[in-house]
């Protein structure tokens, strides 16, 4: 299985997303992206992330994804 | 339509759409710009059916949001929409071309007609020299009455969400906008927004009467030579100007695949 690492530097190649620990307020994802990955999620891990788990705090960080995905039902 | 008087009631509002099976929403705000509309009194919302609308006034026209559970919610509320009738309303979609043509024809049932497509462009962070000596200075808050001016020249309210003065004034005071002067005249403005490692260019504008003297080219530049840190820069520009896009490329910037439709409803696009 992937690793979020992996499936977040697809979407943005550019940004050494291990640098940092808040990728909003870093500006390495806007919402747009967000969206993006969301799907790339959807269709990686095989699962459905409710509307309400799409907020800003939950993809602030890698960490943070991977405890929104375990609410979903994906562990690692 | 009611107005919006604390954030609370918009999270309210988004958090009842998003309970639903296929959430869809055009609003993304930043905490700092929502509290800012809302305390300018400049937010308000209706709850049609299911869907939750605010409503952004700019100017004399609207920004439509919507946070609905579903597309087809958002489908029927949307017919229903008194305000559509009544207001001068444009609305924002963003996404790829591909997941945007079966959207669009639903929002156009509902009235809103495709008014501008703005494609977003980006560019990775490249050495670039800014010319010595080029007479770009910051903006300070003093020289808001003229931004404003010279933005509501050079760009189309219903297609570019421009700035308020109040926003003009925050941006000069976080050294957000460059300006170029000649003989005490504005000539030309680029104001952009640097989050962390990412800059978007808000606006690039020359005076008519300054066209052809280098000043555009003096402006970005200095922006693009000036945002240290950055890892990449993006800007929405008109996506059916050719001309405007190929300048954007001669600056190494590339459409990357992400649109953002304009739709306005009849009372705008007559």
């Amino acid at each position: 299985m992937k690793p979020i690492s992996a499936i977040l530097q697809e979407i943005r190649p550019e940004y050494d997303f291990a640098a940092s620990q808040d990728y909003i307020s870093d500006g390495m994802l806007d919402s747009f992206d967000m969206m993006t990955l969301v799907a790339a999620l959807e269709r990686h891990y095989s699962v459905s992330i409710p509307g309400t788990a799409i907020a800003p705090e939950n993809f602030r960080n890698a960490q943070a994804i991977q405890e929104m995905l375990n609410h979903c039902g994906v562990h690692p | 339509m009611l107005p919006v008087q604390t954030t609370q009631q918009v999270f309210e509002g988004m958090l009842r759409a998003k309970s639903g099976p296929d959430f869809c929403t055009n609003f993304y705000p930043v905490r700092q710009k929502l509290e800012a509309w809302v305390a300018h009194n400049a937010l308000a919302f209706q709850q049609g059916g299911e869907t939750t609308f605010f409503f952004r006034r700019d100017r004399n026209f609207w920004h439509l949001f919507y946070c609905a559970p579903s597309i087809q919610a958002l489908q029927r509320d949307l017919c229903t929409l008194e305000e559509l009738q009544t207001e001068r309303v444009v609305a924002d979609v963003l996404g790829t071309p591909e997941a945007l043509e079966a959207w669009l024809p639903m929002l156009e049932s509902a009235g809103l007609r495709r008014y501008k497509r703005l494609a977003r462009m980006g560019r990775p962070a490249r050495e670039i020299a800014a010319a010595v000596a080029d007479g770009v200075a910051l903006a300070t808050r003093h020289d808001a009455g003229a931004i404003v001016a010279l933005l509501e020249k050079a760009f189309d309210p219903f297609a570019k969400q421009l700035p308020s003065l109040e926003e003009i004034e925050a941006a000069a005071g976080g050294s957000e906008i460059l300006l170029l002067k000649r003989g005490g005249a504005l000539a030309g403005l680029l104001f952009f927004e640097t989050r962390g490692v990412t800059s978007t260019l808000r606006f690039w504008a020359v005076a008519q009467e300054f066209r052809g003297s280098c000043v555009g080219s003096a402006l970005i530049r200095h922006y693009l030579a000036g945002q240290r840190g950055v890892q990449r820069f993006v800007l929405w520009a008109d996506g059916d100007d050719r001309v405007l896009i190929e300048k954007y490329r001669h600056y190494h910037y590339a459409e990357d695949g992400v649109v953002d439709y304009v739709l306005a409803n009849d009372l705008i696009t007559g």
